[in-house]
């Protein structure tokens, strides 16, 4: 009996051991991985990206039918690239002007995303909106390839005249948009763009018009914050209108610019549309956003 | 095993009858493959569509319903693939190692029964995986939703044809596995699995050559060997599109003809096969 109790306590022992060289063994792994966390050298945000090893038909071609499960792998992917570059950069930078962020991979991640999977419209827009910044071209030859796949899919049309627009290209904006008008079921404003771009394509309402749509449609929360702040940026051109429009007059009235809003006999600086004061310069009579304002100052 | 000889002479004693015997057999690997914890394989699926469900949408930028429905029903050919190809290259070897074979053909079963048996049986089991996996890929679905998705009605075409293409590989499986060691039997099948959806390829490939031979030849693997690709349906599932049902009744058709040509061919090979 007593040499069973032994056994039976040298049993419990033995299991007691074991299981606290598990639970300390983990806890010093977490503990190491941690410290040669943070012995690594930080990445260096000027390295230049490694071109990806495959490419879309191939990785299409490989894929055995997961093909929808690759693109999306590549879509996140693609996110977080631009995330990961966004957060690395020490300012702000608006998701329609992320050319300074040498953002190299981007264009070959959504063209593998959408060869994996052609009917997948989140890259496509994504492409329109953030790669005429990074890569024009290939913002148009990708929003292009997603048409030619998709023929009915008018927000397609839209992303593409998008493109135009930003480069100051009315003709082929309108025309893309009239292209687009022409799918049965699309919204009338698509045949409005059309006119509109031909005859007004550079003025503020057009942005307006523009941005106020992307915010509509999109299914992605980056392009709506893109575009809600875009929106913002127009009203705040309009305010700074207004409000040079004073500080001329008073200009014109005094024969100098104000120093402070308060010769203008205002109690306290004008608020942007986000609620951030404006900041006047002093004796210049120009009116610009506070850097901390959210909205995008280009 | 014993209780499974058991059950199975039980079975063979009170029914006579092909189909009685094949349904004994099958139901008898049914049992077998759940007694190897074959269907574990659920609760990492499981794990693997909870986690999903809850952070993929914060990675897959608003496109989490895509995201699950290609995340599931991949989850769901791939665990099936290995399912089909290592419990079905396992099925007589296993009988033959454990010489239980004997036990078996000492009763009034024949070998071709007892094939059709077997397959039937990891067919069963199959189903049942496919099934709960095709369930917890809707509920799934209903969690990101908040809600009914319509998306769900989508995805049950998509899992009829991810079986039928299982169907295909199990018997593939069997008839490697009837004259070839499981080792060899898993790679051949794993290698048919893979040119089986190059077939596209592979047409492509006998249109452009310039040799006649070498375009009948691959021409001829084209036919020979079982197009796979008829049975990816699982993206445009992902994008709300389900088969016309003309094509699911001719993908349904064509493994049916594959998978009896199949069988066919093992039994002709094991009925020769000597247990000595």
């Amino acid at each position: 009996m007593s040499i069973n109790s032994e056994a039976a306590k040298n049993d419990r022992l033995k299991t007691i051991a074991l299981a606290s060289v598990v639970l300390v063994g983990i806890a010093s792994a977490a503990l190491l991985v941690r410290w040669a966390d943070a012995l690594r050298p930080p990445p260096d945000p000027n390295a230049i990206d490694e071109n990806l090893y495959v490419n879309g038909k191939t990785a299409r071609r490989v894929s055995l039918g997961f093909n929808g499960l690759v693109a999306d792998w590549y879509w996140m992917r693609s996110l977080q690239y631009v995330g990961r570059k966004i957060m690395n950069h020490p300012d702000d930078v608006p998701l329609d002007n992320l050319g300074q962020l040498n953002m190299k991979l981007l264009a070959p991640l959504l063209d593998t995303a959408t060869t994996l999977d052609p009917n997948f419209l989140d890259p496509y827009e994504y492409a329109a909106i953030v790669l005429p910044s990074v890569d024009v071209q290939e913002g148009i030859r990708i929003t292009k390839k997603g048409i030619e796949a998709n023929p009915n899919a008018w927000r397609l049309y839209q992303h593409l005249g998008y493109i135009y627009w930003q480069q100051h290209d009315y003709q082929a904006a309108s025309e893309t948009y009239g292209r687009g008008a022409q799918i049965p079921g699309v919204p009338a404003w698509m045949e409005a763009m059309k006119a509109k771009m031909a005859a007004d394509g550079g003025s503020r309402s057009t942005a307006r018009e523009i941005y106020t749509r992307m915010f509509e449609q999109s299914s992605d929360e980056q392009v709506k914050e893109m575009a809600r702040r875009r929106l913002l940026q127009l009203d705040s051109f309009d305010q700074r209108d207004g409000l040079r429009r004073i500080l001329t007059a008073y200009q014109g009235r005094t024969g100098k610019c104000p120093n402070s809003w308060h010769d203008l006999g205002l109690s306290s600086a004008p608020l942007d549309p986000t609620g951030v004061p404006y900041v006047l310069r002093a004796g210049t009579c120009e009116v610009e956003l506070n850097p901390k304002s959210e909205i995008p100052a280009k | 095993m014993a209780e499974t000889a058991l059950d199975f002479q039980e079975a063979i004693q009170i029914k006579n009858g092909s189909f009685w015997r094949i349904s004994a057999i099958a139901r008898n690997a049914f049992r077998e493959a759940v007694r190897d914890r074959v269907l574990y394989n659920l609760v990492l699926f499981v794990l693997l569509l909870t986690g999903a469900s809850i952070f993929i949408g914060e990675l897959s930028g608003g496109q989490e319903r895509k995201v699950i429905v290609d995340l599931g029903l991949s989850a769901m050919l791939l665990f099936g693939v290995f399912i089909a190809i290592f419990v079905g290259v396992g099925l007589v070897y296993k009988e033959i190692e454990r010489r239980t074979i004997y036990a078996v053909f000492s009763k009034p079963v024949g070998r071709g029964e007892f094939l059709i048996g077997k397959y039937l049986g990891l067919c069963l089991t199959l189903l049942v995986n496919v099934l709960v996996m095709a369930v917890g890929v809707s509920l799934a679905l209903m969690y990101v939703s908040h809600g009914w998705d319509p998306l769900i009605l989508m995805v049950w075409p998509a899992v009829l044809l991810i079986y039928l293409e299982l169907m295909l590989l199990t018997a593939v499986a069997l008839l490697f596995s009837s004259f070839s060691s499981p080792a060899l039997s898993a790679l051949l099948t794993f290698m048919v699995f893979i040119i089986g959806h190059f077939s596209a390829d592979l047409k492509s490939l006998a249109v452009s050559l310039g040799s006649t031979s070498a375009r009948w030849f691959f021409t001829a693997l084209y036919y020979l060997l079982p197009n796979l690709a008829n049975y990816s349906f699982i993206t445009p599932a992902a994008h709300g599109r389900a088969p016309a049902p003309g094509f699911v009744f001719a993908t349904a058709l064509y493994a049916l003809v594959y998978i009896a040509v199949i069988l066919a061919g093992a039994t002709l090979v094991f009925s020769r096969r000597n247990f000595k």
